[in-house]
């Protein structure tokens, strides 16, 4: 094949993703769609690989093929043009019940010649809990409507007889039916593209060119493999839930052009829903590796052929049916994605040629809070706190990490406007703002993340209720590097109103002390937010990178200046002493020569 | 592996071993863990890190690693005391 025409439809490919993604966006409603961007639009192959990842979150890319290629099994022979397949079974391909998977064949002159395939967080999935992340759940049975294969669209015409049986198993049927119509837009996009494409350049010539693509990022990632040195990198994961913990341990060797990672260790499935299933597991490597490692190179299954998953059976990281798996995407996937994360940047720190691509583990753990119940309009109201998409930033070995700086499995998350959650729900922010000593101390600092605090407002019923699966106040997630501390661990505080009747500050400048009332930490399960009572929220930020004692002082001055570091920490971590908003040079050499004396001491003393 | 290869921004190799990329010092070979080679502290995490790094939980630390030659800090761990160290190395080609 002639390199111009290859490079066109290689471009043509992508563009298409695009065009199909911003088709989802427009037909959505919701603010998971559109404001937090939990949403995946892919192309694949006839057999069902990955041809084509596009934006949104990554797990999703290979979750997606495998639901591709069990619609393929499970319809065989009976696949046919404008047919469009609902997935969201975990323990077939997905990776919870409330991501569903519309898969569609796209044919051309009458033969099947890929597949395109999206996936959206649906507004609601009949679990026990609202919202779809079901941390009351004991089993998948009471996670909500659940299929390995259903057909939602047949030559063109909807089911309806399977839309009204999924839609009579939902809260809220009318934004599920907005969140399946977004997909199928999608979808039908996607697929009239990519038959435009065909008819213009011959279904064969594109198919030569789809396999040329597979071939060349093979190809080039295993070349970046070689370049890479050969060894053995560690990291660890907790997550606790009601004072539970549970590790996702990780090996990943490296040798020669081929990578494995390794989760034996990693402990037995847990009794809540933070399991995931081992494809889910694979996707959540794959969501670091793919932007880390191959990010000058088509994502699809030839990034897929020189990695190999070990993940034992019955474990958190491959839970076995009947194990929940709701909260999954922010619990054991997360934890995988991190433990990678940490692993490859580790990985790239050890080469010179790439060192400078290293980075340490980025905003580690979704606090995934679902707000529920009647909003000021009267209607009946379920929405995600957006902001756990707005993330932070690992350090890296020449920078800091950004400040809420996203996450690295969905390079396009973001979080929605205080004045949109306000507007649909009876709540008032008091503050949201980047959060104090959040990120990871380093010689490069992790970006910060950030903390919010909600009241409730003009609300019918004198508030509204949270579903919480906020794991992560125990443990820090987003492991340093090089000497870097972790970003500092999640908060959530339910804080009590005084009973003498004062009212709720407006503002909270302070931030979560100068709220009134008691406080209670909170984690996981159903809670309200009701009268004047008030939730805090401080979310995780990224890792540093190298020793805190070697960052420039002027750099600490600034972030002290800023609100990002308090002075405390910027003389106990960073040993950097400020007098009158500057560096004390000399008391700053002091400090640090006593902590190094300190650490040298102890040696010491052992 | 070669001298251009390093274990982590702070532990380089030189000749096969691991050392401290700040001053030089030895801290074994390359193709076995460093750490049991530095200097190892445990911080419960409440200390660790600032008022957002006291969880109210105890139990977790943060493993503080350092050079024992100049007290660069290494690496670090989040970790529950119970749990073995991570370990990074190197394996020989050829």
């Amino acid at each position: 094949m002639d390199p111009m025409t290859f490079s066109i439809i290689r471009h043509r490919l992508f563009r298409i993703v695009d065009e199909a993604v911003i088709t989802l966006k427009h037909v959505s409603g919701s603010a998971i769609t559109n404001e937090g961007h939990d949403l995946m639009v892919s192309l694949y192959r006839a057999d069902g690989t990955l041809l084509m990842g596009g934006v949104g979150f990554l797990h999703h890319l290979t979750s997606a093929a495998e639901a591709c290629k069990s619609i393929i099994r499970r319809f065989e022979g009976d696949i046919h043009e404008g047919d469009i397949f609902l997935l969201n079974d975990p323990y077939t391909a997905a990776l919870h019940t409330s991501d569903i998977y519309l898969v569609s064949p796209i044919h051309h002159e009458g033969r099947l010649v890929a597949w395109s395939a999206c996936f959206v967080h649906v507004y609601d999935i009949g679990a026990v809990n609202p919202g779809g992340f079901a941390p009351q759940a004991p089993d998948i049975y009471t996670e909500g409507f659940s299929s390995p294969g259903i057909r939602l669209v047949s030559g063109g015409e909807m089911r309806q007889d399977v839309l009204d049986t999924i839609l009579n198993m939902v809260r809220s049927p009318e934004m599920v039916t907005l969140d399946l119509r977004s997909m199928i837009a999608c979808n039908n996009v996607a697929r009239d593209r990519m038959q435009s494409l065909m008819t213009k350049y011959g279904a064969e010539e594109v198919d030569t060119a789809c396999a040329e693509l597979v071939r060349q990022s093979e190809d080039l990632f295993r070349a970046r493999l070689s370049e890479l040195p050969d060894g053995q990198w560690q990291s660890r994961q907790y997550l606790d839930v009601n004072g539970v913990t549970a590790r996702v341990n990780l090996t990943m060797t490296k040798r020669e052009d081929r990578l494995i990672f390794d989760f034996s260790g990693s402990d037995p499935q847990s009794p809540y829903s933070i399991n995931c299933t081992k494809w889910a597991s694979l996707g959540g490597l794959f969501a670091p590796l793919f932007p880390l490692l191959c990010y000058d190179i088509t994502w699809n299954e030839g990034v897929l052929r020189p990695v190999e998953m070990i993940a034992p059976e019955g474990s958190i990281v491959n839970c076995t049916r009947p194990a929940p798996v709701s909260v999954a995407t922010v619990g054991a996937i997360q934890s995988v994605n991190n433990a990678a994360c940490s692993t490859i940047g580790k990985m790239l720190g050890a080469s010179e040629k790439y060192r400078d691509q290293s980075t340490a583990v980025w905003h580690a753990n979704h606090f995934a809070i679902f707000k529920f119940g009647r909003n000021q309009k009267g209607s009946e109201s379920i929405g995600i706190l957006t902001e756990t998409f707005a993330g932070a930033g690992g350090a890296r070995s020449f920078a800091d990490g950004v400040e809420i700086g996203g996450e690295i499995p969905n390079p396009i998350s973001r979080m929605a406007n205080v004045e949109t959650v306000e507007a649909a729900f009876p709540v008032r922010y008091l503050f949201r703002r980047r959060a104090p000593d959040s990120g990871g101390p380093g010689e490069f600092r992790g970006g910060t993340g950030g903390e919010l605090a909600l009241v409730p407002h003009k609300a019918p019923d004198g508030g509204i209720h949270y579903v919480i699966s906020g794991k992560g106040a125990r443990h820090p997630m987003s492991e340093g590097l090089a000497g870097g501390y972790p970003g500092a661990p999640n908060s959530y505080v339910w804080i009590k109103a005084p009973e003498d009747g004062a009212n709720a500050p407006v503002t909270a400048a302070g931030g979560l002390d100068a709220i009134p009332g008691t406080q209670e930490r909170v984690s996981w399960g159903v809670y309200p937010l009701m009268g004047r009572d008030a939730l805090y929220v401080r979310w995780n930020g990224g890792g540093g990178h190298g020793d805190p004692i070697v960052r420039d002082p002027d750099a600490v001055c600034r972030d002290v200046a800023a609100g990002l570091v308090t002075a405390q920490s910027a003389g106990d971590i960073y040993g950097v002493v400020l007098n009158d908003g500057a560096v004390d040079e000399t008391e700053t050499q002091a400090k640090r020569k006593g902590i190094r004396s300190a650490r040298l001491a102890q040696e010491a003393a052992e | 592996m070669s001298d251009q290869d390093r274990i982590s921004a702070s532990v380089a190799v030189m000749e096969g071993q691991a050392v401290c990329a700040a001053c030089g010092q030895d801290l074994g070979l390359a193709t076995e863990p460093w750490k049991e080679h530095a200097q190892r502290r445990e911080i419960p995490l409440a200390q660790a890190g600032g008022p957002a790094f006291d969880t109210g939980h105890e139990g977790v630390v943060l493993r503080h690693f350092y050079c024992p030659s100049c007290a660069a800090l290494l690496d670090t761990e989040t970790a529950m005391a119970e749990d073995p160290t991570l370990n990074d190395i190197l394996a020989s080609r050829g």
